[in-house]
């Protein structure tokens, strides 16, 4: 009795907390298509908001902007995290040991508010004058997704034990470019495209770092949802919404992925 | 080309590590130095505390300073209790809907903060659906308040408590039912079988999860910002405030930010001794 009892109150609770973390999700889609919302119910279908963000001069180039943003860390990050997994994976030297504490303890002691500080100070003066250019805040979401793509790539590699299909494919005497075409690209395009997702929503969504080193500059989408919290409470829920849409789609695209690959395997 | 004829066979190795390094030392450890090197250094030139001593001499500041390290804590607690009970129920799932769930609860890390904001601005704000519920069946109002410490700490669970789930469930999944059995042959009621065996099992899991939590909060500033402004006194803000634009002085925002990264390693040190300890 007290056994059905303790599950079914289990079973609520976390019920109740699945549907509250759905409230930031569902919230701005819902708001985002409601013409008035001043009641408990919102009323009317309307797609007014969107409208209001496509006509407004600012909107498109933050969601522009956005885009690149996020697609240039996403490939920085790829550039960066396969070589390093690789090396870490093959070398047992001391260095790769620490890459992999370095990249363990680094996100915990600096955040995106410390870094946007370290960069502010960095960045703005020679030998590194990056300031007044979009590259601090790529760099910045870089230093953000690295981590994710570095873990992602190098279980992958670990699991499906690469170094020994390199071997066995270079001892039936494959050239390079099959060793690179037939074996690496296939077995790791699922860890670096899912990693690559988790970066490039991770960039998408980022307020801190954007808002601290972008200045006026440049105002990314999440900086713009900022503003309009204040100002345009209607124009900001269809930000909102664009912004959980890509987060969510991110999300389903992930699932979809890691999904088929440990079906195949 | 060479590199690329060269990938796989021994010896070099290294060489792959080189542009991630290259990155790490730039955007991590240059910026840090820096950091560092700014908060000791003096008006004209030279090693001074004069920064540190204006942080301690500010009562705002040293306010700041306690606040976020109670908050970040009570928000860790939080993190820890919520998370270990939705680890423990997701991990009784059936295979399909455990999956499913771990995805769900990797939703929120991607998820940015104003739109968390916005959520609970329409949820709990002022003018929100609770005050106006509670609004139709009682008088007065409004009943909860956003803007209030508790109102944040209902806000963050949304990224914590996920977060602590999964990196729980496994061990939890993993752990649970050998240990629990054996306990159970052994004799061990429930109380006792939590306390005694599957808590301090699923120590190194609860020491990264409240690890990982503690140091976002107390990094964390554009939830809070969006959704309270500067009205909450948080070391974290008080940083953003200082190197933004309206009071724009970088050393006294440099030796801020030395101080949350000291008192964070100082606690994630505590907590990794706590976890590490014999029982």
């Amino acid at each position: 009795m007290t056994q059905t009892l303790l599950r079914a109150l289990g079973g609520l609770i976390a019920a109740a907390f699945i549907a509250y973390m759905m409230v930031p999700i569902a919230l701005p889609v819902i708001y985002s298509f409601s013409s008035v919302w001043q009641g408990i119910l919102p009323e009317g279908l309307t797609l007014d908001s969107y409208r209001k963000v496509l006509a407004g001069a600012q909107y498109v180039p933050a969601i522009a902007l956005s885009f690149q943003v996020a697609l240039s860390a996403l490939l920085l990050v790829a550039v960066l995290a396969v070589p390093a997994a690789w090396g870490v994976y093959r070398a047992r030297s001391p260095l790769a040991a620490v890459m992999r504490q370095a990249l363990l303890i680094f996100p915990m002691v600096a955040g995106p508010l410390i870094l946007a500080v370290g960069y502010l100070l960095t960045f703005n003066r020679p030998p590194f004058d990056f300031s007044g250019t979009v590259w601090i805040i790529v760099a910045g979401h870089a230093a953000l997704g690295f981590p994710f793509m570095f873990r992602a790539v190098l279980a992958d590699m670990e699991t499906l034990a690469l170094d020994r299909l390199t071997e066995a494919a270079r001892v039936c005497g494959a050239p390079w470019w099959t060793v690179w075409f037939r074996v690496l690209v296939p077995n790791l395009a699922g860890s670096v495209i899912s990693g690559g997702l988790i970066v490039f929503a991770l960039s998408f969504g980022e307020f801190e770092i954007a808002k601290m080193v972008g200045g006026f500059g440049f105002r990314t989408l999440p900086v713009l949802l900022f503003q309009s919290l204040r100002e345009d409470f209607r124009t900001a829920s269809a930000v909102a919404a664009i912004l959980v849409y890509v987060a969510v789609l991110g999300l389903i695209a992930v699932s979809l992925l890691r999904a088929r690959t440990t079906a195949t395997r | 080309m060479a590199a690329l004829r060269s990938f796989g066979r021994r010896g070099r190795e290294e060489l792959w590590l080189l542009p991630a390094l290259a990155f790490i030392a730039l955007f991590y450890v240059l910026p840090l130095v820096n950091l560092v090197a700014r908060s000791f250094s003096g008006e004209g030139g030279g090693l001074s505390l004069d920064q540190f001593r204006t942080i301690l001499a500010t009562p705002a500041f040293t306010a700041a300073w306690i606040n976020s390290v109670l908050f970040a804590a009570a928000s860790t607690a939080i993190a820890l209790v919520g998370g270990l009970l939705l680890a423990v129920w997701t991990a009784a799932r059936r295979t399909r809907l455990r999956a499913a769930l771990l995805a769900v609860y990797a939703l929120p890390y991607t998820m940015s903060g104003l739109v968390v904001a916005f959520g609970f601005v329409v949820l709990t704000g002022r003018n929100g659906l609770v005050n106006q519920i509670l609004g139709l069946m009682f008088e007065g109002g409004p009943f909860v308040n956003l803007r209030s410490w508790g109102g944040l700490l209902a806000v963050f669970p949304f990224y914590n408590v996920p977060l602590a789930a999964l990196i729980l469930t496994p061990l939890v999944e993993k752990l649970g039912r050998d240990l629990s059995e054996a306990a159970a042959v052994c004799g061990a009621g429930r109380v006792a079988t939590w306390a005694l065996v599957l808590i301090p099992a699923l120590r190194p899991g609860l020491v990264a999860a409240g690890s990982l939590v503690f140091a976002a909060m107390m990094n964390a500033f554009g939830t809070t910002l969006a959704i309270t402004g500067f009205s909450k006194n948080l070391l974290s803000l008080q940083i953003y405030a200082q190197s933004s634009d309206s009071g724009y002085n970088l050393p006294l925002a440099s030796a801020l930010a030395v101080v949350l990264m000291a008192t964070t390693v100082a606690v994630l040190l505590v907590i990794g001794l706590i976890g590490r300890r014999r029982t």
